[in-house]
């Protein structure tokens, strides 16, 4: 073989070699690319063509008793402008464009200031949301503008289209969730479950039918049914504000019960908060011993229920046999105990002398309820306060505050707290716990649990509420005995309709510490007594043109009373 | 089913002679199809193909079109549930107490005593005798 030859061979070999070499790079880098980064390029491919989409589930509506809405869901729009996208869209006319682009926005959104809106046109960013929620006519005005890096983002709204009515009972909704209120106790009802959506997309990002696609369809959330009468609740509602800002009160609260079922038919408390605006009642105070407004009072503020306690009282004895409405006793104005027990007085010093039980009731002589008291023993008495519900939680919706009593098995108790628990001091009650006890005093004798939900509609599945009793805390004899006691105590107060019984307890309720003018004057009761249908209770905090229960909180239970009469035709049981 | 045919022609030898035999044989054993040269063979399967193609992307074009109007009937939907919820909710709001009672306040009715009710000393309840009352009397009500 020549050298020529042995020359040529190693260059062919030398070039063999090196293209096998280049060969070995090119799949190397194949490899790379196709198996080593194969995960991650494949996902970032998918994610320029194939669209995820969350599918959010509808919020549940809530009903009153009557069909009306009290929360839906309104979708409306952000808008956002694309400050960068703008600059380089308008190189060469910028400061012209911007100022006819900007004085169009604040056009149509007059709320936003020019000079706001060229401050974000300023920033360096991608997109800016200018506004938040515009009405559907300026959502309108906009799209129909056709303005040039500008767009609209659609976000559902809970809406509350009554504005504050029974607002602290349905409480309001926060990105997406449920707080205070049945919107929080029924978040997960309410919610539903979101869906989702997979699909490759066009240019403009629109889901293709060809190609692979999963849809998995959102549950929308249940829609809830409430016990409450929208009348009444407004009715309630004003008349509460009326009364407060007539007596110059602090707050209030009124709630009606349906006398036989428990279903709550208003529950109000003033001051209180619109949920549409929610934030812009942040620093306001609710009743007394509550910095939050969006707290329900009739659970969450409890307070010593003063002398509509003694109602409770006679009905043990009555029940026990150790009374009847006529039992007398000495009333000289107080009571002394010889254990050391302090002084009881009656609220106005007076000494009524010989009082019968019905007598004690109608002077609402503490006198008479530490009597009774003493009689009964913590041994009678207590177990009575117990089965009328105190200190115990009802579970309507949280937070909830069950308020408590010391008891002879207590540490630190004493007979002083016997006899003043008798009239109502030396214990704390919810209004709602105190409106129960006297349903139970109303429904002779039975004390059913209180409701606010009347029915589920679970996507066409629906459950409805049956009214469930809790036991019987009286004889059906005792409640009529005691009814018969509290109309005596209704005409002697001059709390009457014309044609109608009526069956009340005044209270008024005075805290430790405070001056004795500082009250929460509060009337409780039922109506018509003979068939009773609606328990009532209504209680003003600190009122200051007349500080009684029967001066300032009686006014309300009558007109509050008269309009249920009126509203549900309720028929005249007396002759007048 | 060529092939059953010829075999059957050809078993009557009696009736044609053998050579046309076998070119009847051949023509039905080979239709027009395969006598082709391999230049039409090739334009007829390239315009098979083109055929084929055409009809396909007619086809996609279809189905895109249908996904526009699906989308175009999508948006409608979200348009007219929008209105809807929007509808309902003005449709509430103007049937809400509040609303009611300010509107009657611009027309200029009031209560008698705040906010809507009748004073009790002016209201004079009359007992008509022998009435019967509507529904179920005693029972519950149902708020």
């Amino acid at each position: 073989m020549s050298i020529e030859l042995r020359r040529a061979r190693s260059r062919q070999m030398v070039i063999f070699f090196l293209g096998c070499g280049g060969m070995i790079i090119l799949l190397g880098r194949l490899y790379y690319w196709q198996v080593w980064q194969s995960g991650s390029l494949t996902r970032l491919a998918n994610s320029e063509h194939i669209q995820n989409q969350i599918l959010n589930a509808p919020r549940g509506l809530i009903y009153d008793a009557q069909g009306h809405l009290l929360a839906t869901n309104v979708v409306r729009d952000d808008v956002y402008i694309t400050p960068l996208q703008f600059a380089s869209d308008f190189t060469d006319n910028y400061p012209t464009e911007l100022s006819t682009e900007i004085h169009a926005l604040h056009q149509v959104l007059p709320s936003v200031s020019e000079d706001q809106l060229r401050k974000d046109f300023g920033f360096s960013l991608q997109a800016v949301r200018v506004a938040e929620q515009i009405d559907p006519g300026q959502s309108q005005r906009l799209r129909n503008l056709h303005l040039p890096d500008t767009f609209l983002e659609p976000q559902t709204w809970r809406v509350y289209p009554s504005g504050d009515l029974a607002s602290q009972i349905v409480g309001y909704v926060q990105d997406g969730k449920g707080i205070y209120g049945l919107e929080a106790k029924y978040n997960t009802l309410l919610a539903g479950k979101a869906g989702s959506f997979t699909a490759e997309t066009d240019l403009n990002g629109n889901p293709l039918t060809v190609g692979a696609s999963s849809e998995q369809d959102a549950v929308k959330g249940a829609n809830l049914t409430l016990t409450i009468d929208s009348f009444m609740q407004y009715f309630v509602q004003t008349s509460l504000q009326d009364a407060i800002q007539q007596l110059d009160a602090q707050s209030g609260t009124v709630i009606v019960l349906n006398a036989h079922t428990g279903a709550v038919v208003a529950m109000a408390g003033y001051p209180t908060f619109d949920p549409n605006h929610y934030g812009d009642f942040a620093d306001q105070k609710g009743c007394i011993g509550s910095e939050d407004v969006y707290l329900n009072p009739a659970l969450f503020c409890d307070y010593e229920p003063g002398s509509t306690m003694k109602a409770f009282t006679m009905a043990a004895a009555l029940d026990q046999h150790i009374i009847t409405p006529d039992t007398s006793i000495n009333d000289p104005g107080y009571l002394n105990f010889s254990d050391g027990t302090p002084t009881v007085h009656n609220w106005d010093d007076e000494g009524y002398g010989k009082e019968t039980m019905t007598q004690v009731l109608q002077h609402s002589a503490n006198v008479g309820a530490a009597t009774v008291a003493t009689w009964l023993g913590p041994n009678r008495f207590y177990p009575y306060v117990e089965r009328f519900g105190f200190g115990q939680p009802i579970g309507l919706f949280q937070p909830e505050d069950p308020g408590g009593y010391r008891t002879n098995t207590s540490v630190g108790w004493s007979e002083s707290d016997l006899t003043r628990q008798a009239f109502g001091q030396s214990i704390t009650a919810s209004p709602l716990q105190v409106v129960r006890a006297y349903q139970a005093i109303a429904n002779s004798g039975v004390m059913m649990q209180p409701y606010l939900l009347a029915s589920i509609n679970d996507n066409g599945h629906i459950v409805t509420t049956q009214p469930q009793m809790l036991r019987r805390v009286i004889s059906a004899e005792t409640s009529q005995t005691l009814t018969g006691m509290l109309i005596s105590t209704a005409e002697y107060n001059h709390i009457t309709l014309p044609g109608y019984s009526i069956a009340i307890k005044t209270g008024t309720a005075t805290t430790q510490g405070l001056s004795m003018d500082q009250t929460e004057a509060s009337v409780a009761g039922f109506l018509p007594a003979s068939n009773p249908q609606f328990v009532i209770l209504v209680k003003l905090d600190r009122p200051q043109k007349t500080i009684y229960g029967g001066t300032a909180a009686g006014p309300l239970w009558r007109t509050i009373a008269q309009q249920l009469l009126a509203h549900y035709s309720i028929s005249p049981d007396q002759s007048q | 089913m060529y092939g059953s045919r010829a075999w059957t022609t050809a078993t009557s030898p009696k009736a044609r002679s053998e050579a046309s035999l076998l070119t009847q044989r051949r023509r039905h054993m080979h239709p027009s199809f395969f006598r082709m040269g391999p230049s039409a063979l090739c334009i007829t399967c390239l315009l098979m193909v083109g055929f084929m193609a055409v009809l396909y992307l007619s086809q996609v074009g279809q189905v895109v079109a249908a996904n526009h109007q699906l989308q175009d009937i999508r948006n409608a939907q979200a348009a007219l549930e929008r209105q809807n919820q929007d509808l309902v909710d003005t449709l509430t709001r103007e049937q809400s107490p509040a609303y009611i009672a300010e509107q009657a306040q611009k027309m200029g009715l009031g209560p008698t005593m705040p906010p809507l009710g009748v004073d009790p000393k002016n209201l004079w309840v009359v007992q008509v005798s022998h009435l019967q009352e509507m529904g179920q009397g005693d029972g519950p009500l149902q708020p």
